[in-house]
């Protein structure tokens, strides 16, 4: 689900990114004042777990196909919400830079598509109430499993909303997201059942460390759900509000023009001068719009071969030195 | 399981890259960031059509990677691992754009392709240069630098951890799997029990070894936050590299570059 920068424009990446900063800044202040003394050291090896675990794959009766775990949900159960959301985070950026998983620039969409949905929003609302205390095993098991579905369904769609907000893909919105969310369904039940395996092994080997995080942060589960709450609030407006701004951005022009005088093209030019150059363009050049294209794409081919050439030379002669 | 090894090489290659000296290393990872930021913003700015535009900013990366003293190639090689699923989303805008808009001896080409390429090119580009700034400042130097630009401590030493246990782990990981294999007398893959185990395995041992670790910090003074060993000073020639850079992005993207080539 790593969005590429190349399928982002700069106003949606922006608004992510504002939106996960703000978030990412939220968890840092609650983990820092949650006095849990082992959690920091917890929640790099946790991260490191996720990282490696991600790459274990199990096979899928039946499919020859294979998946692996994402980790959110886990991470949730194990680290409690905020802790998860930062654990996850720090997981995405060593992926964008060091693996090229997700853009830079699109960092902000899959933090919110990746971290926020399934550790912010599918862990407190959905996999808490329906996990309870965690004592009966069966509760944990359909926990893990609608919250990783509800996560990664949410994500599905957030992807689909930046992508097509960005105006980068010309496939509508509505087919987008039915095949988005089909394929993330079955991604989550397999996520699910993933996390409810390792929750199963954790609970029958370790169930202190789940217990352990229960007992710290009880007291304060009503606060994840209202703050979730509140920041989901807060995208939907940002999110509405670039909405407008995004959609309006590449083409508002084209629009006005448009409305005005019946054609995306603007009206020629009534004076003489601009008849006669008219004139003489249209009878030097075949198909202007196409040549302009043309040219701008074999001239900038060149100076970047002549670049690459160059670069090349230099390097070569530094080695040599 | 060859993931995890790759993925130890990587790590290792991206360290090593990072241990070498240039031009570009020794540059603030602050002002570097910074460039990186302002380059992607200005390709993703650029209309998904104007494929010239876009064609024109891949000198960035072999520039930087000739300044940084990294083979090209090796950046392009890498950079095209994630060419997959942005072909997948791209691949829509052929067959619903059907205008024409190049022709190439007499075969026309649609919109739809020019932006597919595009599309493909921005991806490439975009990741390009985020490969060259971490080969050439290293993972720890640009967190170091993200805490300086304001990222909270707590953060950054979540980063810094992650990255330490990431080698630990996946080292820790390719051992389990080789005695594993070692004793599976041909079977291949995990089964789905056998996955749970395996995975809760490694995560007991983790917690462990967590545990472990963390104790030894504390009793060395561990207060919850590494302290920095890199001293980062912004120069004259960071303000000087920002400048330029930034300059020859502004050019190569409010230049009209269709015109001035016809």
């Amino acid at each position: 689900m790593h969005m590429s920068d190349a399928l982002v424009s700069p106003a949606v990446a922006g608004v992510a990114a504002a939106v996960s900063v703000t978030l990412l800044a939220v968890s840092a202040r609650k983990v820092k004042n949650a006095s849990t003394e082992n959690l920091v050291p917890l929640m790099g090896v946790m991260g490191a777990f996720v990282f490696a675990a991600q790459m274990i794959n199990f096979t899928i009766p039946g499919t020859g196909s294979s998946g692996h775990i994402v980790g959110g949900i886990l991470l949730g159960a194990l680290l409690g919400p905020w802790a998860a959301f930062l654990t996850l985070a720090s997981v995405l950026v060593v992926q964008c830079l060091i693996f090229a998983d997700g853009g830079l620039m699109a960092l902000g969409c899959n933090l919110l598509n990746m971290g926020v949905c399934s550790t912010l929003i599918a862990y407190p609302l959905v996999y808490r109430p329906i996990a309870g205390d965690g004592r009966s095993t069966w509760r944990v098991m359909a926990a893990a499993i609608v919250a990783s579905v509800t996560g990664l369904e949410l994500g599905a769609l957030l992807v689909t909303a930046e992508t097509e907000l960005s105006g980068v893909t010309a496939l509508p919105a509505k087919e987008f997201l039915g095949l988005m969310t089909t394929i993330h369904f079955f991604i989550g039940i397999g996520e699910g059942i993933a996390t409810a395996a390792v929750l199963y092994f954790v609970k029958t080997y370790q169930p202190s460390l789940l217990a352990g995080y229960r007992a710290e942060t009880g007291k304060h589960a009503g606060n994840y759900k209202k703050a979730a709450l509140v920041f989901l609030g807060i995208a939907v407006v940002l999110g509405a509000a670039f909405t407008w701004i995004a959609s309006a951005y590449p083409d508002g022009l084209e629009w006005t023009i448009s409305r005005i005088t019946g054609s995306t093209d603007l009206p020629a030019m009534g004076t003489a001068i601009a008849r006669t150059m008219a004139s003489v363009q249209n009878s030097t050049s075949f198909l202007p719009d196409y040549e302009s294209t043309w040219s701008g794409i074999i001239g900038c081919s060149i100076v970047v071969a002549l670049v690459w050439v160059v670069c090349a030379m230099f390097t070569k002669k530094r080695h040599a030195a | 399981m060859t993931a995890l090894e790759k993925a130890l090489t990587e790590f290792k290659q991206v360290e090593r890259s990072a241990c070498s000296t240039s031009v570009l290393h020794s540059l603030d990872p602050r002002a570097k960031t910074l460039v990186v930021l302002i380059y992607i913003i200005a390709v993703l700015s650029e209309s998904p059509d104007a494929l010239a535009g876009i064609l024109l900013f891949w000198i960035f990366p072999i520039i930087a990677c000739a300044m940084g003293g990294i083979e090209y190639g090796k950046v392009m090689r890498k950079s095209l691992y994630t060419l997959p699923f942005i072909a997948f989303i791209g691949i829509f805008n052929p067959i619903f754009q059907r205008e024409p808009m190049l022709t190439v001896g007499g075969v026309v080409i649609t919109k739809g392709w020019v932006e597919f390429v595009s599309i493909l090119l921005r991806g490439l580009l975009s990741v390009q240069m985020a490969l060259v700034l971490i080969m050439t400042t290293g993972f720890y130097r640009v967190c170091r630098g993200l805490g300086k630009m304001g990222v909270p401590g707590v953060f950054t030493t979540q980063l810094l951890l992650v990255y330490r246990y990431i080698y630990l782990l996946v080292e820790e990981a390719i051992d389990m799997d080789r005695a594993r294999k070692s004793r599976s007398y041909g079977r291949k893959g995990y089964g789905f029990k056998m996955w749970g185990t395996f995975v809760g395995q490694l995560l007991m041992r983790t917690v462990n070894r967590a545990q472990r670790i963390h104790r030894a910090m504390v009793s060395r003074g561990f207060t919850g936050e590494l302290p920095s060993i890199v001293k980062m000073k912004w120069r004259g020639r960071d303000t000087l590299f920002v400048i330029i850079a930034c300059g020859l992005i502004a050019a190569c993207r409010f230049v009209n570059i269709s015109a001035f080539f016809s």
